[in-house]
C-alpha cells in the first residue's frame, strides 16, 4: 500500500494570525499535491480532530506557533516540541490534540509541525499581520519539501 | 477582616471563562463567573433568511452542534406548523443521544477526574488506584473513553455526514432516511460503547445499574468486591472520600425542558411537547415537581455587558445588543436567564429528577444537592441514553422505508414565530425566532451555561454557579482545587476562541 500522509491546517481566519493554517490550506488547494497527499483544514484543534490523523503514515500539522522565535520565523517541530498546555476551549489546543492522538490511535502517525510564529493574535480582527502574511511563501514551500 | 480576590485559572475546561472569587479567612464570600468572549449569533442570524438558522447555529458550539440544529429546527417547524414523520424525530433523537453520550464520558474522563490527581491527594489511599484509571492520556477509563467516544459519534456522521457543525436536520424531516446497513451500524456502534461501559466502568449489566434506587442501594452495589477497581467505583468512593458529597449545592431548583421529542406526536400543533423523558422543574426542598412552562422564561442584563434594560425579558421580546462597560459592576458577556423569578440549575442531574430517576432523587433527598451528585448524574444518564438509544434504533429499523421527510409549503417561513427547546449535554437549551417578510427579525438563545453560568440579575440574586461556591471554604488558596471540582462538575461550556500551538507560555485572549 502507498504511503499516506495528511496535512493538516489548524486555525480561524477571523482571529488575525490564527488565519495562518487557513491561508496555508487555501495556497495548498491551489496546488498538484503527491500522489498519497490528502489536504485537510480543522478551525480548532479539540478532540473532533483526532481523525484528521487516523488511517495514515504521517501527518504535516500546520499551524501559527507562539513562543519559538521572532514574529513572522518559521519552525519546523518535532510533535513533542509542542506544549500540551498551550491553547484554550475544552481542554483543546494542538498540543493536547497530538498528545490525545498518540493516546488514542493504535498507530499513531509520525507528525511533523510546521508553522510561523505569530506577531498578532487579536480575536474577531481577521487579517495576517505583515510578518506572518509574508512567511506564507516558505511554509508553503516547506510543506511541499515534507511531502516529497 | 480581610478580604482579597483571587482569580482561578479554568483554562483546561473552557478559554472564555474566568472565575472571580473573593475571601475572607479562606472562605468565598463573593463570586463573578465571567464570560469573556461575546457570542453575537443573535445579531448574525437578524434579516437573514429563517433556514439559515440550520446552518449557523450548529456553529454556535462545537461540542452541542446536533442540540442546536435540532432546536433550530425545531423553532422552524413550530413557526410553519409543520407535520413531522416518525423516522426523522428517530434520527434526530439517535444523534443527539449519541451527541450526549459523547460529552458525559468525555467531560467526566478527560475534564472532571484529572483534578483527582492533584498533589493534594497524593497520600490518598486510593491514589495508585485513581492514576491507573484517571491519568490523563495513559489511564484506562480515559483511553477507554477516548475510544468509544469517537465510535458513537459515527452515529452523528451516518445520517448527518459530518460532526461537529452538521446541518442533515430540515423543517419537515432529515436530509436521508435510514437503510438496514444503517440499523446494524448504528447497533454496533451502540452496543460496542454499553460494553465498554459495562466492563470498565460499571462491571455490570447496564440494567442493574439502572435499576438501583436508592442511595443505600448503590452504596451496597459499589461495596461488592468484584467492581472495586472499575471506573464508576473509584469515582465514587473517592469522590465521597475528598468530600465532594458536601460542596458545591447552589442553587435547589432544577429545571429540565424535556429529552428527545416523542416521535408519535411531535407535529402540529406544536403545543406542549411530549418527551422520552419529561420535562419539569424539580425542588430539592420538598422533592415536588412541577410542570415547564416555557412562557416564564426570562434574561436579565443588569450585571451583563448588554444595552439596559429593566428586570427580565422573555426571549421573545428579548434582545442582544452588546454595550461593553469596563470598570462598572457589570462583568459578563453572559445574560442572566431566570425561570419565574428564580434561579435554576440545569443538566444531567436536572434531567433525570424531572424523570423520575428513583436514585438521583434519593440522594438528592438524603444528602441534598452536591458535586458529586451532579457529576454522577451524568454519568447515570450517560447509561440511561445507551439504553434509549437501543430503543431508538429497533423503532427505526421498523420504519424503514417510511419518508423521512415532507417539503413545507410554499411560503411556509414568511411570517410568525416558533421556538424549539430540547436537552443539550450540559441541559436546556432554547432557540426563539421570529419572521416577518420571510426574513428573521428577532432570534434569542438561551444556552445550558447561560443558565447555570449566570450573573446576578436585577434583584440582585447570584447565578447557580456562583451560588454554588460562596461559602466554601478553601484549604489551599494557592491551589483551590475544590472550587475546580465544583466548576467543572457542572462541564462549562463558553464560546471557543483564539487557538495556537504555543512553547508552553500561557496566554488568555478575549474582549
Amino acid at each position: 500500500m502507498a504511503s499516506r500522509t495528511h496535512v493538516v491546517c489548524f486555525g480561524n481566519e477571523l482571529h488575525a494570525d490564527d488565519g495562518f493554517g487557513p491561508a496555508v490550506h487555501a495556497a495548498l488547494s491551489r496546488t498538484k499535491l503527491p500522489e498519497g497527499v490528502r489536504l485537510m483544514r480543522a478551525d480548532a484543534a479539540s478532540p473532533a480532530a483526532i481523525d484528521c490523523f487516523d488511517a495514515c503514515d504521517a501527518v504535516v500539522v500546520v499551524d501559527v506557533l507562539g513562543g519559538f522565535g521572532e514574529p513572522g520565523s518559521v519552525h519546523c517541530l518535532p510533535a513533542e516540541a509542542v506544549a500540551a498546555e498551550c491553547g484554550a476551549g475544552h481542554g483543546a489546543g494542538v498540543g493536547r490534540l497530538l498528545e490525545t492522538v498518540r493516546a488514542a490511535l493504535p498507530r499513531p502517525p509520525r507528525v511533523r509541525v510546521i508553522g510561523v510564529e505569530a506577531a498578532r493574535l487579536d480575536a474577531f480582527r481577521p487579517g495576517l499581520s505583515a510578518p506572518v502574511a509574508a512567511a506564507l511563501p516558505q511554509v508553503t514551500r516547506a510543506v511541499m519539501e515534507a511531502l516529497t | 477582616m480581610a478580604r482579597k480576590t483571587l482569580g482561578i485559572d479554568l483554562n483546561r475546561v473552557e478559554g472564555d471563562l474566568e472565575f472571580e472569587v473573593d475571601l475572607e479567612d479562606g472562605r468565598i464570600v463573593g463570586a463573578r463567573c465571567i464570560g469573556t468572549l461575546f457570542r453575537g449569533f443573535e445579531q448574525l442570524l437578524v434579516d437573514r433568511a429563517p433556514r439559515d438558522s440550520l446552518v449557523i447555529t450548529p456553529r454556535v458550539c462545537g461540542i452541542c452542534g446536533t442540540a442546536h440544529l435540532y432546536t433550530a429546527v425545531l423553532a422552524l417547524e413550530r413557526l410553519a406548523q409543520l407535520p413531522v414523520p416518525p423516522q426523522a424525530t428517530l434520527i434526530r433523537n439517535l444523534c443527539l443521544m449519541a451527541e450526549n453520550v459523547q460529552s458525559d464520558l468525555r467531560q467526566t474522563f478527560l475534564f472532571f477526574v484529572p483534578d483527582f490527581l492533584n498533589p493534594r491527594y497524593g497520600d490518598h489511599p486510593m491514589a495508585a488506584a485513581v492514576a491507573r484509571a484517571f491519568q490523563p492520556m495513559k489511564g484506562s477509563a480515559v483511553l477507554g473513553a477516548l475510544g468509544v467516544t469517537r465510535r458513537i459519534l459515527q452515529v452523528v456522521a451516518i445520517f448527518g455526514g459530518q460532526w461537529p457543525h452538521s446541518s442533515y436536520m430540515l423543517p419537515g424531516g432529515v436530509t436521508r432516511g435510514a437503510n438496514a446497513r444503517d440499523i446494524v451500524d448504528c447497533r454496533e456502534l451502540v452496543e460496542s460503547t454499553v460494553a465498554w461501559l459495562e466492563d470498565d466502568v460499571l462491571g455490570d449489566r447496564l440494567e442493574a445499574f439502572l435499576a438501583l434506587d436508592t442511595l443505600a442501594a448503590l452504596e451496597r452495589w459499589l461495596a461488592e468486591p468484584v467492581r472495586a477497581e472499575r471506573a464508576m467505583t473509584l469515582f465514587c468512593n473517592f469522590s465521597r472520600s475528598v468530600g465532594l458529597d458536601r460542596i458545591g449545592g447552589g442553587a435547589r431548583t432544577f429545571l429540565s425542558g424535556g429529552s428527545y421529542h416523542d416521535p408519535d406526536s411531535w407535529g402540529p400543533p406544536c403545543g406542549e411537547q411530549k418527551t422520552l423523558l419529561a420535562a419539569g422543574i424539580f425542588e430539592a426542598d420538598g422533592g415536588t415537581l412541577a410542570p415547564f412552562d416555557p412562557d416564564r422564561i426570562t434574561e436579565h442584563v443588569r450585571h451583563s455587558w448588554f444595552r439596559s434594560y429593566a428586570g427580565g425579558r422573555h426571549p421573545f421580546e428579548g434582545e442582544t445588543v452588546p454595550d461593553y462597560q469596563p470598570g462598572s459592576d457589570r462583568y459578563t458577556w453572559a445574560k442572566a436567564p431566570r425561570y419565574g423569578e428564580q434561579v435554576v440549575e440545569t443538566g444531567p442531574l436536572a434531567e433525570l429528577l424531572a424523570a423520575g430517576d428513583a436514585l438521583c432523587r434519593d440522594i438528592l433527598a438524603t444528602l441534598g444537592p452536591n458535586t458529586w451528585l451532579r457529576q454522577f448524574a451524568r454519568l447515570r444518564r450517560a447509561a440511561r441514553t445507551l439504553a434509549l438509544m437501543r430503543g431508538q434504533v429497533d423503532a427505526l429499523a421498523r420504519r424503514i422505508g417510511e419518508p423521512h421527510y415532507r417539503h413545507p409549503p410554499e411560503g411556509a417561513f414568511e411570517q410568525g414565530e416558533g421556538f424549539g427547546i430540547v436537552q443539550a449535554a450540559r441541559g436546556t437549551l432554547g432557540h426563539w425566532m421570529q419572521v416577518e417578510d420571510g426574513r428573521i427579525s428577532r432570534y434569542q438563545i438561551v444556552t445550558p451555561t447561560a443558565w447555570n453560568a449566570s450573573p446576578k440579575d436585577s434583584a440582585g440574586r447570584h447565578g447557580h454557579w456562583e451560588q454554588s461556591v460562596i461559602g466554601l471554604q478553601l484549604a489551599d488558596e494557592a491551589d483551590p482545587v475544590e472550587l475546580g471540582h465544583i466548576v467543572r462538575s457542572h462541564d462549562p461550556c463558553l464560546v471557543c476562541t483564539v487557538h495556537f500551538a504555543g512553547s508552553g507560555r500561557r496566554f488568555r485572549y478575549g474582549v
